[in-house]
């Protein structure tokens, strides 16, 4: 048993950061890379209906699952951590390098896991492991906005896990099953940790907060890990729990309004995830299986493209120094390579036929139709037009392109960040041509077919007139210079009046009453240096004593209180 | 924008137009050019309403 949880791919990771850090910095970043390639290579080792169980405190424990769902989130992840690597080549911090290792183990761990008490322990992993890499950015911005992602997940985890008891005591399992659709306690709050980490609406704040202030890497494999692992336990846990539909539809359009409004490039597609996930979680309430598989293909999907565009984003941090569109435009002539690569990403979000956008996002957006959810359908694929105006065409325009600027310094890029962006460029275009090599190891048999005629036309007629509708009014769409409030308002505007009412009220306590010992000890020291001055009526003289120096003095008067002390006892 | 590049995209929209009304059935022809374009310009002006009305603050709003 011990040496099948050895061979886990989550423990692959693990293992990995531990030996990552014992090696000589240049062998560092091939290892790092290396190590999701025996994860993947450990994942499949274990095929298909593998699962192992675990006696614990009278219970069963199955920390490794693999069904199909776990199969195929599993190795999107240790493909995106490779190619992630590879993006990070360049990098030389061990903080971030072996960060990121047990981020994935978290995510993997998660993905694996049949069990409450195992997904815990990883999903707390992901928490801590994940606040390094925005830690790491090492600015003041960047170590507040990492205190806020960690304080939040740790609540959220707290939620999960209050859940989790409760579900254990009612059911005396910690067996992960699909849990009956009804308002119980338990499983609210466990939807409510859950939520969280998918970044559903009002407790997505973290993620656009924290995402545009993490390092350039970290941010990719950020926008990897956290929110599909919990898209992956809403599958598990919550499929058909109709709330979820419209929970979805919200969070797709929600995520549409502030991308719209937001100024800084990895903000924008931040919230363009909080949108893409809106259709993984709409898929799940739908809870057909076709809308399960598009929910799972969705996710494959959206991590290869959304890895893609947060890769361009950071060469063009690390090309400029800049993130902002009110700071940037014109400088496409000067990273072609790199526009080319995002653009190929853009065109898979906003289901361009021929990339990968196209062959899952359509699936979700189907299965609402034949669900007879045709309201939500519609949404839906508005929530798409929006994605395509601000991550296909907001973006890239004011980033890259309109009138040629040469006031902008752009810096060279490291050749490994384009060629990881290669490589998911490539995955890309391969699962929007061949999408059967995605369809076959989806969860349910697929009988979807996205290269309809229908499909076809429906996209065509929907992206030409978006970008004709986004150039008739593209002045309307430049980057402000403003800050858009998000529901993060709610902790951030009152942590100046908590810091003074909770932090300045307990620490104005503390240094009274420090002051007032200090006070004491002063005056009883004072009072001791020479006690005959009050013991002794008579007494006039000051010379004696005061040849003490005052450290004697302080001797003097313990030696003086504890023979009187010592006095008072005896008699 | 060039003037060939305007001319692909009529050219595109015609032939999803055709293929519409020749292949489909049950279909309102162009009902997705008006939810594309009309459904881009209810994005654009809502959301920069929602921004004017409600969101926007300075940038310096968190550090004061």
């Amino acid at each position: 048993m011990t040496a099948e949880i050895l061979t886990s791919p989550a423990l692959v990771f693990l293992l990995g950061a531990v030996v990552l850090a014992l090696l000589p910095e240049r062998f560092r970043a091939s290892v790092f890379i290396a190590v999701p390639l025996l994860a993947l290579a450990a994942l499949w080792g274990m095929g298909d209906g593998y699962r192992l169980t675990v006696p614990f405190i009278g219970m069963e424990l199955v920390p490794l699952y693999a069904d199909k769902l776990s199969l195929v989130f599993g190795t999107i992840f240790a493909m995106i951590a490779a190619v992630g690597g590879v993006y990070a080549w360049h990098i030389t911090d061990l903080r971030q390098q072996a960060a990121a290792l047990v981020y994935a183990g978290g995510a993997m761990g998660v993905v694996l896991a049949a069990d409450y008490f195992t997904l815990f322990v990883f999903w707390e992993l992901m928490a801590v492991s994940s606040t390094v890499l925005v830690w790491s950015r090492d600015t003041d911005e960047a170590r507040a906005a990492g205190m806020r992602y960690l304080v939040v997940h740790i609540f959220g985890g707290g939620l999960l896990f209050a859940g989790i008891l409760m579900h254990a005591n009612e059911t005396g399992s910690f067996l992960m099953t699909a849990l009956p659709e009804a308002a119980s306690l338990s499983s609210i709050l466990i939807l409510l940790g859950v939520a969280l980490n998918a970044a559903i609406p009002p407790l997505h704040a973290w993620l656009a907060d924290a995402y545009p202030k993490a390092t350039i890497t970290g941010a990719v494999f950020m926008s990897a890990f956290t929110t599909k692992s919990a898209v992956c336990v809403l599958v598990r846990l919550f499929p058909g729990w109709d709330i979820l539909v419209w929970v979805g539809v919200a969070m797709a359009l929600y995520g549409v309004v502030y991308a719209v409004l937001a100024n800084d490039i990895r903000e924008i597609l931040a919230y363009s995830t909080v949108s893409q996930v809106g259709y993984m979680v709409a898929g799940v309430g739908i809870g057909t299986e076709m809308a399960l598989n598009g929910t799972t293909a969705h996710a494959f999907s959206h991590i290869l493209y959304k890895s893609l565009l947060f890769m361009g984003a950071g060469t063009v941090l690390y090309a400029t120094g800049k993130s902002k569109l009110t700071e940037l435009g014109g400088i496409a002539s000067k990273m072609k390579v790199a526009v080319f690569l995002y653009m190929i990403g853009a065109f898979s979000i906003s289901g361009f036929p021929l990339f990968n956008g196209f062959i899952s996002k359509s699936m979700v957006v189907a299965a609402a139709g034949d669900a007879h959810l045709k309201a939500a359908m519609l949404l839906l694929i508005l929530a798409s037009v929006g994605t395509f105006l601000h991550t296909g065409l907001k973006l890239p325009y004011f980033t890259w392109f309109g009138p040629k600027r040469d006031d902008i310094p752009v810096g060279p890029v490291p050749k490994n960040m384009l060629v990881a962006m290669a490589f998911g460029a490539f995955f890309c275009t391969l699962f929007g041509v061949l999408p059967d090599l995605l369809y076959r190891f989806l969860p349910y048999e697929v009988t979807y077919k996205p290269y309809t005629v229908y499909h076809l036309v429906e996209m065509i007629q929907i992206l030409v007139f978006t970008f004709i509708g986004f150039w008739i009014l593209r002045p309307k769409l430049a980057g402000e210079a403003r800050l858009p409030l998000d529901t993060d308002w709610f902790y951030r505007a009152p942590a100046g009046f908590a810091r003074r009412r909770i932090v300045g009220s307990v620490a104005a306590l503390f240094d009274g009453t420090e002051k007032q010992v200090f006070a004491f000890a002063g005056t009883v020291s004072d009072w001791f240096r020479n006690p005959m001055g009050w013991l002794h009526p008579a007494y006039k003289g000051t010379g004696t004593a005061s040849t003490y120096s005052p450290r004697h003095g302080v001797v003097m008067g313990f030696v003086l209180v504890v023979a009187v002390l010592m006095g008072l006892y005896l008699f | 924008m060039k003037t060939w590049h305007w001319i692909a995209l009529a050219a595109l929209t015609l032939i999803s137009l055709i293929l519409e009304m020749v292949v489909l059935n049950h279909t309102v022809p162009g009902f997705y050019i008006l939810w594309g374009f009309f459904g881009c310009v209810v994005i654009i002006y809502v959301s920069k309403w929602i921004g004017n009305q409600f969101l926007f603050r300075d940038e310096t709003y968190y550090d004061r």
